[in-house]
């Protein structure tokens, strides 16, 4: 009957794919205004849930910081800042590993994937457990430990793992308690140097409740220390030491409860304040401050009374510091330094901070146009060694993770085996829209179309807390 | 990944799906930019089923032939000059794409989803919320309209 087959339908539909006009206004920026738009109105709704928001993004990739204390005799933070710093008024940018020399010459960070990058620490793990349950990192515990929960359904805890990447074995911590309550999620999980503490709630429910357990490292049986109801169950981050657990709210402030159970009790001098990883408090809290582009300018040690200000260059955006560097955005580039301000270097086309993790700043690797060039989804740059490592890639769409520990985890994860199936072909490159009036182009340039397949076998983890401090 | 990363990534590709199913430019645009937006909402619990793009391309699917859509397709289609370049490179499909513009939301979604998304009709009945039998009778009524000989496939279709 017809005169065409769909053999020319499909050859039509992928060609005015192919050849879609550029749309008018970038989306990223399109779609960033009218989230920030929307986010003010909702602002005052979104704090009500926002304790929880952290439990169902476990995935989610929070910008700020800190240390994974309690490991193995691994520690991540590098000596203290020399205090006597530079004033930064007039100073130049200063040499640092892998920085640069001054803001004229911006040196090329080299980045590599992080499997290349430190060996010792990227390993693979199984996305599921033999009976099926699927494993969610939480965080390193040692260099070759990782706290992994093991989740029966979506985001349902089922018990909590402790994966050897040694010999590639896993042996379980503890049964995730039943609270019998329903909707109940458990929240980000703690590891202090005698316990593993963790938060739980009922975040699709209106009640304002939230329940606080503690197990011990050695494993064992869960034990619930106590509930809180109110503005006291809107928990942002925990923190476990041998006597006391500690937790931070929405809106910012700082309690504390007896591991025994009994009363909590606000710190004094916690209006405002934010734990990040015991003993410190910050004055961001997680997705507040213009969706994370205020500066950190406050970190306080909880348990000496110690404040540090955080000298933010002219200009920064979004700085977030760990106990010894901090991270931020000036124009076009990250900016690494110290919180006084010394040490300071540029990453000339690195950007959109994602979070400090000790000496490490999870960020993105500038974009390049070149069609072979290794493009990470994300990468992570050591400020003591200078080294950039890439995490995942960024052509073909990947994704990745970060662990679900209520400190920065020091596990990010990809699933190196889900690949995009990429379409690409030549196209002269003055056939394609571009801005009137603009010069017409010469030479032939790539495009592509794809979709995500495979994966689900293995999940590629970086392991901080493994990463040598020297090169 | 986090959902800049996201659109920043997969936004240019979630574009081009928009224009196949909405015909212009404009259209792809608003389309595209709302599916991000819900997106955007629903992120921490799409993010773990680990298949944001699937759930944009099927948002946007729904969109496109919701009632929304349609009226607000209707205000918009008197204003969509566009078509040159586009044009200029389908080369001799280019009337087919242009009466693919003309098909109905509905029976181009259908078409859209069978021969550029490459679903079956059990998966596009199940995406767009109506019976197999219905992607059928839509799928068959737009490459009647379009002239297209539907061969062997169409009872090989699952």
């Amino acid at each position: 009957m017809g005169d065409r087959d769909e053999e020319a339908l499909v050859r039509t539909l992928t060609g005015a794919a192919r050849s879609a006009p550029e749309p008018v206004e970038d989306l990223v920026v399109t779609i960033g205004r009218r989230r920030r738009r929307r986010r003010r109105v909702r602002a005052q709704s979104v704090l009500a849930v926002a304790g929880m928001v952290a439990v169902v993004g476990g995935m989610a990739v929070v910008r700020d910081t800190l240390p994974n204390r309690g490991g193995e005799g691994v520690s991540m933070t590098q000596a203290a800042p020399s205090g006597d710093a530079a004033e930064e008024t007039g100073q130049p940018f200063q040499n640092g590993p892998g920085g640069v020399g001054g803001t004229e010459k911006p040196a090329r960070i080299d980045v590599r994937p992080a499997e290349e990058v430190w060996p010792a620490a990227v390993s693979t793990i199984p996305v599921r457990a033999a009976d099926g349950y699927r494993y969610r990192p939480v965080t390193g515990l040692s260099a070759t430990k990782l706290l992994l929960s093991a989740e029966s359904s979506f985001e349902k805890a089922g018990r909590l793992e402790v994966y050897d990447t040694a010999d590639r074995s896993s042996t379980v911590l503890t049964t995730m308690p039943d609270t019998g309550v329903k909707g109940y999620f458990a929240g980000r999980f703690e590891v202090g140097s005698d316990y593993v503490a963790w938060w739980g709630g009922t975040p699709n429910d209106p009640d304002e409740w939230a329940d606080f357990w503690v197990v011990p490292r050695s494993g064992g049986v869960a034990r619930r220390v106590g509930e809180v109801t109110g503005d006291l169950s809107k928990v942002t981050r925990l923190a476990v030491t041998s006597d006391f657990l500690l937790w931070s709210v929405s809106g910012g402030g700082v309690y504390r409860m007896p591991l025994g159970g009994g009363t909590p009790e606000r710190l004094g001098g916690t209006d405002g304040l934010h734990l990040l990883s015991w003993p410190l408090a910050v004055d961001v809290g997680d997705g507040e401050g213009d969706g994370g582009r205020r500066n950190q300018t406050r970190m306080v040690d909880l348990e000496t009374g110690r404040t540090t200000e955080v000298s933010v260059p002219e200009g920064g955006d979004g700085f977030r510091c760990g106990p010894v560097w901090c991270f931020g955005q000036r124009g076009d580039a990250m900016v690494v330094q110290r919180p006084d301000g010394s040490d300071r270097r540029l990453l000339p086309g690195f950007g959109a901070g994602r979070g400090v993790v000790d000496r490490f700043g999870v960020m993105r690797a500038p974009f390049s146009e070149e069609p072979d060039a290794y493009v990470p989804l994300l990468t992570v740059y050591d400020a003591a060694t200078g080294l950039a490592a890439g995490i995942s890639r960024s052509r073909g769409g990947g994704s990745y993770g970060m662990g679900i520990s209520s400190s920065p985890s020091s596990i990010i994860y990809w699933d190196a085996g889900k690949r995009s199936v990429e379409e690409c072909e030549k196209v002269d490159a003055r056939r394609l829209p571009r801005p009137s009036g603009a010069a017409v182009p010469t030479g032939e340039v790539t495009e592509c179309t794809g979709r995500e397949v495979g994966g689900g076998k293995e999940f590629t983890v970086v392991n901080l807390l493994a990463v040598p401090s020297t090169k | 990944m986090e959902f800049t990363d996201f659109v920043a990534a997969r936004g240019r590709a979630l574009y081009r799906y928009g224009y196949v199913l909405t015909g212009n430019a404009e259209d792809a645009a608003d389309l595209t930019q709302e599916a991000l937006m819900r997106l955007g909402d629903a992120w921490p619990r799409v993010r773990k089923r680990e298949d944001p793009e699937g759930y944009v391309r099927t948002t946007m699917a729904r969109l496109h032939i919701s009632v929304w859509r349609r009226l607000h397709r209707e205000r918009l289609v008197a204003t969509v000059p566009e078509a040159a370049y586009t044009d200029d490179r389908l080369g001799d499909d280019v009337g087919l794409w242009n009466e693919l513009k003309r098909l109905p939301p509905k029976q181009r979604a259908v078409l859209v989803l069978r021969y550029y998304e490459d679903l079956s009709d059990q998966e596009i009945a199940d995406l767009l919320g109506v019976s197999r039998g219905t992607v059928r009778s839509q799928a068959a009524r737009a490459l009647d309209k379009l002239r297209i000989r539907a061969a062997a496939l169409e009872g090989e279709r699952v």
